[in-house]
């Protein structure tokens, strides 16, 4: 039996919008286990993000609990959830989210500093190099296209070696060709770091590379 | 190895903000900052510098920093004066009869030690045109016009009281000038040490003892708190002594108020900017919470940027300040003193306090809430939750206003009043919007107007932020153009500076033909009858006014009475209406002394006789106005029969001094006062204030006119998304720019023309009731002001358009 990563239990997710109560998912249970890599699919507005964003920590259930490497994050305040995120999960973006003022690889050093650890630039290099942008280092985000800084953002994830790595829609901004590369080069480093993956997509060929596939239609999860 | 980590982190961190700066999101904050800074740090210098300009030109009127008046010697007060290291020169005051060997004339004697004035110039010239600037024992200095009315040359001998002096030479020029001719009396300077030669101080002789004091500040102010004063005594100071005394008061509740105002636009400025800033933060620092940053870490990061900021914007600002100073000083250096008071490091401290005491809950609150945004921001844009946290740094700006202008009514006067405005205003204008959002408009015009009702709080704010900096920047102005154009009022030019006393009736008309032949600007002839004021309603004044109201100019010594067939019409009546028979005008602080009213049966004795007239009317005199005014005017049936001397006012150029001495010889019994000198001094005077107040309220509307701008620019820019997907929808560019146009357009009229209507109303009741002036209204800044806000707009989209139009990439 290998090692639980996340699991959750009996997961509600509810807002309020314009007085009337909106349920976004409903009842949601399932476990994902260490170096295992799972995809999260369904149509756009299913609620996936949400549900990602519950399994990081960055939003609370309205009911139901949630453990993250084997913490009950309903026991945890904001500081302690934001401590397992800077020392475990990478993320990547439909956006990107790189800071327009710092350069690529100020942008990869960034987790290393939020823990407190200075810059490393060596590893950020190493990093950049394998993800094939050697001597785009002093570019700023603006520089760069968009296959290039979703790159940038994958080195970023990596730099603190997390266990886990949330990706929504990482390719949903970029043409087919590019985000054929960025796939195979997020496989990649997801064998060789042994990260646990939680990819969001809408892509089915893209979910059928992953060893689970969850889907969510109408607030309720299924597994295929 | 650890703190060689964190010390690379910090390099970092320091490097980004240093790059978020130059990048340019923090721009519009620090230009705010940095425009407030150089505002504050010149317009305080600035104040500092006219402020000790106007204060040395008040001191040097009344002859010393502080004046005791008294009618009684008061020693104890010199030895205090001394202890706490001021200077002091006293001067004993008295009026007596001089006598030459040909005339005599009632002089004011003014006996003074060699160290008077302490301030101001006096200048005197003796024989041989030798100048000397203090009087010396055994001298005798008398005024030009002596030299006439008493016949005597420089070198005679003249007797005043029972001494016997020698006349030294002429007084050219002298401080403690007094702008009513009829309080004026030839003047004679003598030495203290002659004093008791004179014999004139007895048990009963009416006497003004004056001490001058000068030196620090607050050793001044200590001197004053130390002494309880008592009946007829008082302190005079720069800014109690009539009509200089206004002038300078005046200009520095103007300089104080402008002040504030730029402070209040800029604030507005600062807080749209700051709140704009922490906007386009919230994704960063979602994205850098949602990576683990923990709140400590963000928090570290705000304040490294924040104080760079700060700091960039002191230095910067104050840079701008010093420049700005020096450039707002060009325009007044020929009437600056040549050696400047320095302002010293004030206006530094100054703004650096302001810059914090607005940046820190202008900056701080909406940094206090962003810190708080959700990290679920990177994956989901959230409604904004509205939140109170930060509320209480609202505390110290207010705090530190009620510390520094608690006292001020005039400064309070616009804040409520602004208060009060910024919401009708706001939500007028924005009714206003509405109302026209009715009528059928074009394309761009119904887009724009649709845009501007849909995002209603927005709306509301820019247009109480535009409206209000408009108002300000209308309000300088105003009351600029309202308090010179009242100085000019009371002292125009064109006022009479000659006095022709004493004209014999056989004599009047030959004299005024002689004016009139010369083209001299001259008032009419009044009679000059004197009399007294002895009975209210048949009570007599000695039995019935309480003794200490009788101690009053008018009931101590006889005054000038004229007759008229109408009164004066530069003095305001105030109750009552002139009549043709039995009536007589009173001036209103004798009529309130007294308790007269209209209707009360007054008796007078003139020459022995006794006339009677009843009050018809109550009139306003401005006795600073050097024209010919009267504690009491008769209908010609009352007086015009008793002898009189006339009395002639009229204005004499320099080319025309000829003439002047010319009319001297030719008619030695008329006594002519010559106000040149004292008319020139008052309008030096004017013309430096004008000059210095024209200038800060220039520097204060271009400062204005600049946050404006910025806060045009501002919205502009956060509109960049929306224009961007218009642009790439592929909305053609006069498509956008004419909605652009309209919006804003319509923005800005609105906006101005809510804006004159505030500053008008609260220039009013600040006319009416702060400065206590007369009100006007000013049709013209109803078109001027949204004009202004047009030119903005038109000038803020030229600036803006290019950048807005870029398509996305
Ligand atoms: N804070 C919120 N308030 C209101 N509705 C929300 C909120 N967050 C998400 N939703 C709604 O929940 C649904 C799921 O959103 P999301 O998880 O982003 O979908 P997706 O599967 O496309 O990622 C959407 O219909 C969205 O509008
Ligand atoms: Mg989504």
């Amino acid at each position: 039996m290998s090692l639980s990563i996340i699991k959750t239990v009996s997961v509600c997710k509810s807002v309020s919008s314009n007085e009337a109560q909106l349920s976004i998912l409903n009842d949601i249970s399932f476990e994902i286990f260490a170096r295992e890599r799972v995809a999260i699919i369904g149509t756009s507005g299913a609620g996936k993000s949400t549900l990602m964003g519950l399994l990081a920590g960055l939003d609370s259930p309205s009911s139901g609990e949630i453990e993250l490497l084997g913490q009950p994050l309903s026991q945890l305040d904001d500081e302690q959830r934001a401590k397992i995120r800077s020392e475990s999960i990478g993320f990547v973006f439909q956006n990107f989210l790189l800071i327009p003022s710092l350069t690529a690889l100020e942008n990869v050093t960034l987790p290393a500093i939020l823990r407190g650890e200075g810059e490393d630039i060596v590893k950020a290099q190493q990093l950049l190099h394998s993800v094939g942008l050697s001597g785009r280092e002093t570019h700023l985000p603006a520089q760069l296209s968009g296959g290039e800084q979703q790159r940038v953002a994958l080195a970023r994830a990596f730099m603190t070696q997390p266990k886990i790595l949330f990706a929504d829609e990482p390719t949903g901004n970029l043409d087919e060709k590019t985000a054929q590369n960025i796939i195979e080069l997020l496989f990649e480093m997801n064998r060789e770091y042994g990260t646990t993956l939680v990819l969001i997509t809408h892509d089915s060929n893209l979910a059928e590379r992953c060893d689970r596939i969850l889907t969510i239609h109408a607030g309720e999860l299924q597994e295929l | 190895m650890q703190t060689s980590n964190v010390s690379s982190g910090n390099k970092m961190l320091l490097r980004w903000s240093l790059r978020e700066i130059w990048q340019g999101q923090l721009w519009p904050v620090m230009a705010a900052l940095t425009l407030i800074v150089a505002c504050v740090v010149a317009l305080s210098a600035l104040a500092i510098r006219v402020d000790a300009v106007l204060t040395s030109q008040g001191r040097a009127m009344i002859a010393a920093d502080l004046v005791f008046n008294s009618a009684t010697a008061t020693p104890s007060l010199l030895s205090d004066a001394q202890n706490l290291g001021l200077t002091s020169s006293s001067q004993t005051r008295f009026q007596t009869m001089a006598f030459s060997d040909n005339n005599m004339q009632l002089v004011t004697v003014k006996s003074v030690e060699s160290s008077y004035p302490l301030r101001g110039e006096l200048i005197l010239m003796g024989e041989t045109e030798k100048v000397s600037h203090s009087v010396q024992a055994s001298e005798l200095w008398i005024d030009e016009q002596l030299l006439s009315l008493l016949a005597v040359n420089i070198g005679d001998k003249l007797a005043i009281g029972d001494a016997e002096l020698t006349i030294s030479g002429k007084i050219i020029a002298q401080p403690e000038v007094t702008f009513n001719p009829f309080r004026t009396m030839p003047s004679v300077l003598i030495h203290e040490s002659d004093l008791p030669k004179t014999g004139a101080i007895q048990v009963g002789s009416r006497v003004q003892y004056r001490t001058f004091f000068k030196g620090e500040k607050s050793a001044l102010t200590q001197l004053q708190q130390n002494y309880q004063l008592q009946a007829s005594q008082r302190w005079i100071s720069e800014d109690n002594n009539g009509r200089s005394a206004d002038l300078i008061s005046k200009s520095k509740q103007y300089l104080s108020l402008t002040i504030v105002m730029v402070i209040l636009m800029a604030s507005v400025t600062l807080i749209l900017t700051c709140q704009h800033y922490a906007r386009s933060r919230i994704d960063t620092v979602a994205m850098l919470k949602s990576m683990g940053a923990s709140k400590g870490w963000l928090r570290r990061w705000l304040l490294v940027q924040v104080g760079l900021m700060f700091t960039a914007g002191l230095l910067l600002g104050s840079l701008v300040g010093i420049l700005l100073e020096l450039l707002l000083r060009l325009p007044l250096q020929h009437i600056l003193p040549e050696q400047l008071p320095g302002y010293g490091y004030l206006p530094f401290v100054f703004a650096t306090l302001v810059a914090l005491l607005i940046g820190l809950p202008a900056l701080g609150i909406p940094l206090i809430r962003l810190l708080d945004t959700s990290a679920i921001v990177v994956l989901q844009a959230q409604q904004p939750t509205p939140s109170k946290k930060g509320w209480w740094l609202n505390i110290l700006p207010i705090a530190a206003f009620i510390f520094f202008y608690g006292n001020n009514s005039l400064v309070w006067m616009v804040l409520s009043g602004l208060i009060v405005l910024f919401f009708v205003l706001a939500n007028s204008s924005y009714a206003l919007l509405f109302l026209l959002s009715r009528y059928k408009w074009g394309a761009a015009m119904s887009l724009a107007l649709s845009r501007i009702k849909r995002s209603q709080k927005i709306t509301i704010m820019q247009l109480a932020a535009l409206s209000g900096s408009l108002l300000l920047v209308t309000l300088i102005w105003l009351l600029r153009s309202d308090l010179l154009g009242d100085w000019q009022q009371t002292l125009p030019a064109e006022t009479a500076n000659v006095f022709a006393l004493n004209i014999a009736p056989a004599q009047q008309q030959a004299y005024l033909q002689e004016l009139d032949k010369n083209n001299i600007t001259r008032s009419p002839a009044y009679a000059i009858i004197r009399g007294r004021l002895t009975a209210i309603n048949g009570g007599k004044i000695k039995d019935t006014v309480a003794p200490e109201k009788q101690d009053i100019n008018v009931l101590h010594r006889e005054i000038n009475f004229t007759w008229a067939k109408q009164l004066p019409d530069y003095n305001e009546v105030l109750e009552g209406a002139w009549t043709d028979k039995g009536g007589v005008s009173v001036e209103q602080s004798v009529a309130k002394d007294l308790q007269i009213g209209i209707g009360d049966s007054l008796d007078f004795t003139v020459n022995n006789q006794t006339v009677v007239a009843t009050v018809n009317s109550i009139r306003a005199v401005n006795w600073q106005s050097m024209k010919p005014n009267f504690y009491f005017i008769f209908t010609p049936d009352v007086i015009a029969q008793l002898p009189a001397t006339w009395l002639v006012s009229f204005r004499i150029d320099d080319s025309q001094t000829p003439l002047l001495n010319e009319l001297g010889r030719n008619y030695p019994t008329v006594s002519l006062l010559d106000f040149r000198i004292i008319g020139e001094k008052i309008q030096q005077l004017l013309a430096q204030v004008v000059w210095s107040l024209s200038v800060l309220a220039g520097l204060g509307v271009v400062s204005g006119i600049l946050l404006i701008f910025t806060l045009l620019r501002l919205s502009l820019t956060q509109r960049q998304r929306e224009i961007t997907l218009y642009r790439t929808l592929g909305a053609s560019r006069r498509r956008i720019s004419q909605t652009l146009w309209c919006e804003y357009g319509v923005m800005a009229v609105v906006a101005g023309f809510v804006a004159a209507i505030g500053a008008e109303s609260i220039e009013f009741s600040l006319m009416k009731w702060g400065l206590k002036l007369t009100p006007s209204v000013h049709i013209e800044m109803w078109f001027i002001v949204p004009l202004l806000a047009l030119l903005l707009v038109f000038a803020s989209l030229m600036s803006a358009i290019k950048q807005l139009l870029q398509p996305l990439q």
